[in-house]
Order: structure tokens, then C-alpha cells, then sequence
């Protein structure tokens, strides 16, 4: 008879209703994953709620958001309309947010585009901040616009590469939101391609069309170090944070995955 | 106290001796009687068992449904235990400019997850300790969904509450029920309040 293990990996538990239990306990603790989706897909609602139920645990934890896509100002009065989230959180040190733009001016990286001394002075900065917060929990909104500036496809590697093995050394979970322009079977979950494989997960996010109304979508494709399911989840943004719930396997037949601006 | 309307008493009698939390009630009932059986239904649930609830809307709209109510003598606190959500007013220009606070609208009867979704979201918010969902009506949604997906749906649906402990009450016309899900519904409910036969005296 086959021995089977009982070896499990310590989780980092999302709090986000639905989600650990498609993860099977949450995910495995120190993982880089990546959350890709289309735009208006619950992405960066997603990870804002990531960080505000690991703030609130019951062993709270310390938490930091890095926006590249958008003024931090911006960030925070858009995630206040949800219940989840209090500006206390902020306030108090709990959730700390981080301009990009201000990152890169600090380090003198006002550029179009990063060498591979900047690459690491980058990846320096960011786990000088994560250690000297304490962050477990850890959100780049995007990685995509980040890499923008990287121009070579191993240069990008390299840094997520590094980047994650520095995070998971120090006990960080992190989600690395990447935007897509279509969320088909056959699409790629990153702007670059090298995301995807150097990621420990895939959360893959978008809209079902059927019959002309969009229905928001989540999907694990991949997450290293647990069982999960792969099923389509419908999901909703509402107040209290996110909801899923398996998508009707009779509704696939006439669901078409949507692809944006194509 | 309920006027120009007669309640079925023996609606009021079968759901005390049957009913507990985690039951799932198929209401049958007929075109001519359906809001009869209908608020015989949830009145009971509301008085006797002091329950609050979910009333999906995919017959008509919410708005109307409470004037209705209204009119056969519910008060605003009762209507104010009830949160609708409603599929109907999306697809109708201003349908949703209305004054009641408690409708959630959701833009389609065909986003049937997403009228799931929403019911999880108004039951997490609820302060009644004893709640129900109320479906009206089954034979609406066949309307717009193809027959196995709303089988499929209503299994889901009825698993979902009664994991919960929340009442499941499911309203249809039985012949404008796809046989399927009829079936199915015949399958899946514990119990079953029978008034799809209107006697004409």
C-alpha cells in the first residue's frame, strides 16, 4: 500500500471568505503569487483586503502596500467606501502604504528605465522596508507597471526571482498584482511571460460574459505547496469584502471569457 | 389586522408542525393565487417564528412588491425585517430610482451567482438570529436560464441555506416549470406546501 505524507506547509490564512478553503487553509507561508487580472476584475480589492484581514487577525500581523499604479491618497479613498477597511489601519502603522513614485525618487531612479544596479538597489530598498516593518504580508500594485521599466526579459527574472526568495526569507507573503488584457485559456497571466513562471501561485481574475452581462471570475491556476481547487469561482466586491462562490458548470456554455480591447 | 386578503390558515398550521431552520419548503401555487399563497407563506414566518429575511424578486420588481405588501397591511417595521433583493428593475429605465433603502438590486436574473453572492452578503449583515430566503419564483427565473443550469442552481441554492441553517422558501407555478426542474425541486426540498390546484367554487 501506498504511504501517503501528512506533511503540511504553514499557511498564511487570506481571511478572504472563500478563498482559503479553495486553497485548502490559505496560502503556503512565504509564497510570491501572483494575482492577474483584467481591469475592473476586484484585483487590487483583493489584496487591499489581503492585507486588512492579516492586520486584524487575531495575532495581527504587520502589513505593507506598495502602489505603483495609482497616488497612495487615491488608493486609500477608493478601499474606504468597503467596511473591511479602516483608516485606523493606516494610521496606526498596521497597513503601510508606499508611493512607488516617491520609492524611486528616493533611491534616485527617476528614469525610464533600470539597469541591473538599479534592479537591486530597487530590491535592497523594498526588503529594507519589509524588515524594518516586520511585514508578513506584502502587495506590489503592479508588478506590471514595475517591470515597465525593467527592459530586459532576464532582467525581470532576476528581480522577481531575487525579490521573492528575499521575501520568503523573511517570512512574507506576498501578492504581486499583474494586469492582463484577457483572462482566455490560452492567455498569458503576465505582461512579460517571466512572471507567471517564477511566481509560487496564480490567481487568475476577469469577467464571464453571458449573455451580455459581465459576471467577475477568480480561478487558482497554480499555487506550489498545497492542493487547491482549479475551479472557476464567481466572485462579488461587496461592502464586507470579497465573496466567491463555484461558477454553474451549466453556465459555461454560454460564458465567454472576456478579452479586453480585443 | 391583514385586509382585502384572506390568509390560507392551513399554510400557517403545516409550516408549525413541519418546518425547522434548516428545511427547504417548494411553495406550489397557481397564476391566480400566487401572492394569496405567497404572503400566507411569509406572513406566518414573520409572526409566529419572528423571522426576518431575503425576498428575491424575479417576478416583479421590489418596489412593487412592498406596495403590496403595504396594502394588505404589513407595516414599515415589518417590511424593514425583509431585505429584496431584486432581478427585475435593472432591465427597466429607472427602475431602480425607488425610496426603500432595503433592495439590492442585481442587474440580470441570469447573474444567478451573483444573486447568491448577494443573499451571503445581506445574511452576514443581518441581526435576526432566525433567518429565510424566499424565492419568487422559480418559473420567473426559467424565463432567462437554460433548465439544467437552474437545476443546478437550485441545488446549489438549497444546499447553501441549509448548510446555514437558514429557511429555504422556493415559490412555482408548476406548469410553467421546466419538468427538469421541477424534478429536481421535488428531490432536493424537505417539504412541500401544495396550492399549484386552484379550486373555482
Amino acid at each position: 500500500m501506498q504511504s501517503t505524507s501528512n506533511y503540511t506547509r504553514d499557511r498564511c490564512v487570506t481571511g478572504i471568505h472563500g478563498l482559503d478553503e479553495i486553497l485548502r487553509g490559505g496560502i503556503p507561508h512565504g509564497s510570491t503569487v501572483l494575482a492577474a487580472g483584467t481591469c475592473g476584475s476586484g484585483k487590487t480589492t483583493l489584496a487591499m483586503e489581503f492585507l486588512v484581514r492579516g492586520a486584524l487577525a487575531k495575532f495581527p500581523e504587520s502589513c505593507a502596500h506598495f502602489t505603483a499604479t495609482e497616488p497612495s491618497i487615491k488608493l486609500l479613498e477608493n478601499i474606504r467606501q468597503y467596511a473591511f477597511f479602516d483608516m485606523k489601519m493606516v494610521d496606526s502603522g498596521k497597513i503601510n502604504v508606499f508611493d512607488m513614485d516617491v520609492l524611486y525618487s528616493w533611491l534616485g531612479l527617476d528614469k525610464a528605465s533600470f539597469d541591473l544596479d538599479d534592479v537591486h538597489a530597487l530590491i535592497k530598498a523594498i526588503i529594507n522596508i519589509v524588515h524594518e516593518i516586520g511585514a508578513t504580508r506584502l502587495v506590489i500594485d503592479s508588478v506590471t507597471t514595475l517591470c515597465y521599466k525593467i527592459k530586459s526579459e532576464q532582467l525581470i527574472r532576476d528581480f522577481l526571482f531575487t525579490l521573492g526568495k528575499k521575501l520568503a526569507s523573511l517570512g512574507c507573503t506576498t501578492i504581486l498584482i499583474s494586469e492582463i488584457t484577457s483572462a482566455t485559456e490560452n492567455a498569458h497571466w503576465s505582461s512579460f511571460g517571466v512572471e507567471e513562471a517564477i511566481a509560487d501561485g496564480i490567481i487568475v481574475m476577469g469577467d464571464v460574459e453571458r449573455m451580455g452581462h459581465l459576471l467577475r471570475f477568480l480561478q487558482v491556476v497554480k499555487m506550489r505547496g498545497t492542493s487547491h481547487s482549479r475551479a472557476k469561482h464567481a466572485i462579488e466586491l461587496t461592502p464586507l469584502g470579497v465573496m466567491l462562490t463555484p461558477m454553474l458548470k451549466w453556465g459555461a456554455q454560454h460564458d465567454k471569457t472576456n478579452k479586453v480591447g480585443g | 389586522m391583514y385586509t382585502n386578503l384572506v390568509l390560507d390558515d392551513r399554510i400557517a398550521e403545516q409550516l408549525a408542525a413541519d418546518v425547522s431552520l434548516n428545511s427547504s419548503i417548494q411553495v406550489r401555487c397557481g397564476n391566480s393565487n400566487a401572492f394569496n399563497v405567497t404572503a400566507s407563506t411569509l406572513i406566518p414566518l414573520m409572526q409566529m417564528f419572528e423571522m426576518g429575511g431575503v425576498y428575491i424578486c424575479a417576478s416583479v420588481g421590489a418596489a412593487e412588491r412592498i406596495e403590496e405588501f403595504k396594502a394588505i397591511g404589513l407595516t414599515d417595521e415589518d417590511i424593514s425585517r425583509i431585505q429584496f433583493v431584486d432581478l427585475v428593475s435593472s432591465g427597466i429605465l429607472g427602475g431602480t430610482d425607488v425610496a426603500y433603502t432595503n433592495i439590492h438590486f442585481v442587474d440580470s436574473p441570469i447573474m444567478l451567482e451573483s444573486v447568491l453572492l448577494r443573499t451571503l452578503y445581506i445574511l452576514r449583515m443581518t441581526t435576526s438570529a432566525r433567518n429565510f430566503v424566499f424565492l419568487d419564483s422559480v418559473n420567473a427565473l426559467a424565463i432567462y436560464n437554460d433548465d439544467r443550469m437552474l437545476a443546478e442552481y437550485l441545488h446549489t441554492f438549497i444546499n447553501t441555506f441549509r448548510q446555514r441553517e437558514v429557511l429555504s422558501v422556493i415559490l412555482n407555478v408548476p406548469d410553467q416549470t421546466p419538468p427538469l426542474v421541477l424534478a429536481n425541486l421535488d428531490l432536493y426540498c424537505t417539504d412541500l406546501i401544495d396550492r399549484g390546484q386552484v379550486l373555482i367554487n
